[in-house]
C-alpha cells in the first residue's frame, strides 16, 4: 500500500548533494541497517580539510557512531559553514585562491559573498563585518513564527542550516546583528514549535508507513530525529510484517492515519 | 536487526523457554533436573535455551510451550495498560523473542498482540524520550525491554548531543592520548672529576 512519502530536500542541487552526505532517510524496506555510510577515516574538522570541495565532506559522515547517528552536531555545523554570507571587509586583500574556489579581491567597504567559515575567520581577525542574512531580521522571523504556530502540519520554508548559521553568527558576530536578544529568542521559539510538530507527527507512524516526508525541515532538526525515526520505522516494519500477523483478514484495523505534511502528494511508485 | 553476529540476538536466543520432549533422549540428562538416569524421557517438561529448542523443534524432537511472558494473564495485564507493564521483568527481549516464536508455536495471535503492545508503548515512550530530563527517566526506564531501550537511548543521546552543542564551547577537543605529563627521564651522569 503506497501510503508513504519520502524525505524531500527540495533546495538547491548543492544541498541535495550534501544531503546525501547527511544520510538521507532511506525507505526502511530492508532487513539491514541500510542507512550506514561506509566508514571513512576520521578527520579533524578544524584542520585544512576546510579547503576541500564541499561534496567530499559528505564522506566524513562516518566519524560518529554509525549505529546511532551518522553525523554529530558539530559535524552538521561544519557542513553548514559552507553557506554564503555577505561581508563588508575593511581591509584591502588580494584574492584567495583555494581548492574550493576563488574568493575575489577584497576592497574596503565593498560587500562580497564568502562562505561562512571564511567570514568567521576574517571577523575573528577583525578584518570585516558580517552582514546579517535577510531572513534573520526580527520582522521576518516574527512572521515565520506566527505562521508556524498557525499551521500545525506544515513547516515554513527556512534556510536549511538556519540553526547553525544563527549560532555561528551569534558566537562570532553578535555585534553585527540588530536586536540580538530578540532574534535569538525568536529563533529558539521557532525551533521549539517545529520540533513539537515533528513529535506530534511521529505519533501517527504505523506499520504502513514506508517513509516519512518532512518538508522544509532543517539540517539540525533532521539530525536530531534521525536515529529515533530510523529505529522506529525498522521496529514497526518488523512487527507489521504480514508473515507475523497472520490474522490480517480478521484484524479489521481501520486505515491508520498516514503522516502527511504540506500537500498530500503521494508519489506513485 | 537479527544478524548472526549481532550481540543482542545471541543474548536473546539464550533465553530459556519451556519445551516438552516428544522423544526420549539419552545422554542429556543434564537438561532435566528431575531425571535419575542420564536421559530425558518422552513427555518431560524441560527448560532449554531458545536456540536449542529451535533446532530441536525443527527436528521434531520437542514441542515448544508458550513462554510465561505471552500467557493469557500477561496479555490481559498488557491490554489493560500497556505502558505501565514492566517488560524487563517478564522478558528483556520481549519483542525479539515474540517474533522468533511466532513460526514455531501454534498460537496465531502473538504477532498482532506484539504489534499492539509496541504501538501503545511507543506513544508513551515518544513523549518521554525527547524531553530528555534526568528526573523522569529513572522511573520509566526499568520498564522498557531491550529493544525499546535502544530506541530510547538513540533519541536521548542525540538530543543531549544537540543541547551540548547548543550550549557552545570550544570546537577543539583535547585528544585523550595526551594524558598526564610525562616526566622526561634524562639519564644524569654522575659528575666525575
Amino acid at each position: 500500500m503506497m501510503s508513504g512519502l519520502t524525505y524531500d530536500d527540495s533546495f538547491s542541487d548543492q544541498n541535495i548533494l550534501r544531503a546525501s552526505g547527511l544520510g538521507e532517510l532511506q525507505p526502511c524496506l530492508g532487513h539491514n541497517n541500510s542507512a550506514e555510510l561506509p566508514q571513512m577515516s576520521s578527520v579533524n574538522p578544524t584542520s585544512s580539510a576546510r579547503r576541500l570541495k564541499p561534496l567530499s565532506l559528505a564522506s566524513m559522515a562516518g566519524q560518529s557512531d554509525p549505529q546511532l547517528s551518522l553525523l554529530s552536531a558539530p559535524e552538521v555545523e561544519f557542513l553548514a559553514e559552507d553557506e554564503m554570507v555577505e561581508i563588508v571587509p575593511n581591509i584591502k586583500m588580494e584574492s584567495l585562491n583555494m581548492i574550493c574556489g576563488d574568493f575575489g579581491p577584497f576592497f574596503p567597504q565593498i560587500a562580497c559573498k564568502v562562505p561562512l567559515w571564511l567570514a568567521a575567520a576574517l571577523k575573528k581577525r577583525g578584518k570585516c563585518t558580517i552582514r546579517t542574512p535577510e531572513w534573520m531580521s526580527v520582522d521576518k522571523l516574527t512572521q515565520v513564527l506566527e505562521t508556524e504556530r498557525e499551521t500545525p502540519r506544515e513547516f515554513q520554508p527556512l534556510p536549511f542550516h538556519y540553526i547553525e548559521i544563527s549560532k555561528l553568527l551569534f558566537d562570532h558576530a553578535h555585534d553585527d546583528v540588530q536586536d540580538t536578544y530578540m532574534v535569538r529568542s525568536l529563533i529558539e521559539d521557532i525551533r521549539d514549535v517545529r520540533f513539537h510538530k515533528v513529535e506530534s507527527g511521529l505519533e501517527n507512524i504505523s506499520g504502513r508507513t514506508h517513509a516519512v516526508k518532512l518538508k522544509n525541515l532543517s539540517a539540525m532538526e533532521v539530525n536530531i530525529v534521525r536515529p529515533f525515526m530510523m529505529r522506529t520505522l525498522q521496529a514497526f516494519y518488523k512487527h507489521d510484517n504480514p508473515q507475523i500477523i497472520q490474522q490480517h483478514n480478521i484484524s479489521g484495523r481501520k486505515q491508520p492515519q498516514v503522516l502527511t505534511r504540506s500537500t498530500r502528494n503521494l508519489r506513485p511508485r | 536487526m537479527p544478524d548472526y553476529y549481532d550481540m543482542d540476538d545471541i543474548i536473546m536466543e539464550d533465553q530459556h523457554i519451556q519445551v516438552i520432549f516428544q522423544v526420549g533422549a539419552n545422554g542429556v540428562g543434564l537438561l532435566d533436573p528431575g531425571s535419575e538416569n542420564n536421559s530425558v524421557e518422552k513427555g518431560a517438561k524441560v527448560e532449554l535455551p531458545f536456540w536449542l529448542a529451535h533446532e530441536l523443534q525443527l527436528r521434531q524432537a520437542v514441542s515448544i510451550y508458550l513462554p510465561a511472558c505471552f500467557s493469557q494473564k500477561t496479555r490481559n495485564e498488557i491490554k489493560a495498560d500497556a505502558a505501565c507493564v514492566n517488560l524487563k521483568v517478564h522478558c528483556p527481549y520481549f519483542y525479539e523473542l515474540g517474533c522468533k516464536i511466532v513460526p514455531l508455536v501454534s498460537d496465531k495471535t502473538i504477532g498482532s498482540f506484539l504489534y499492539e503492545t509496541f504501538t501503545s508503548r511507543y506513544l508513551e515512550m515518544l513523549s518521554k524520550s525527547h524531553s530528555a530530563s534526568v528526573l523522569t527517566a529513572p522511573k520509566f526506564l526499568p520498564r522498557l525491554s531491550k529493544e525499546e531501550m535502544q530506541l530510547f537511548e538513540a533519541s536521548r543521546s542525540s538530543m543531549m548531543a544537540f543541547k551540548k552543542w547548543r550550549a557552545g564551547g570550544s570546537r577543539l577537543e583535547k585528544a585523550p592520548v595526551l594524558g598526564r605529563k610525562r616526566k622526561t627521564t634524562i639519564p644524569t651522569f654522575p659528575s666525575s672529576p
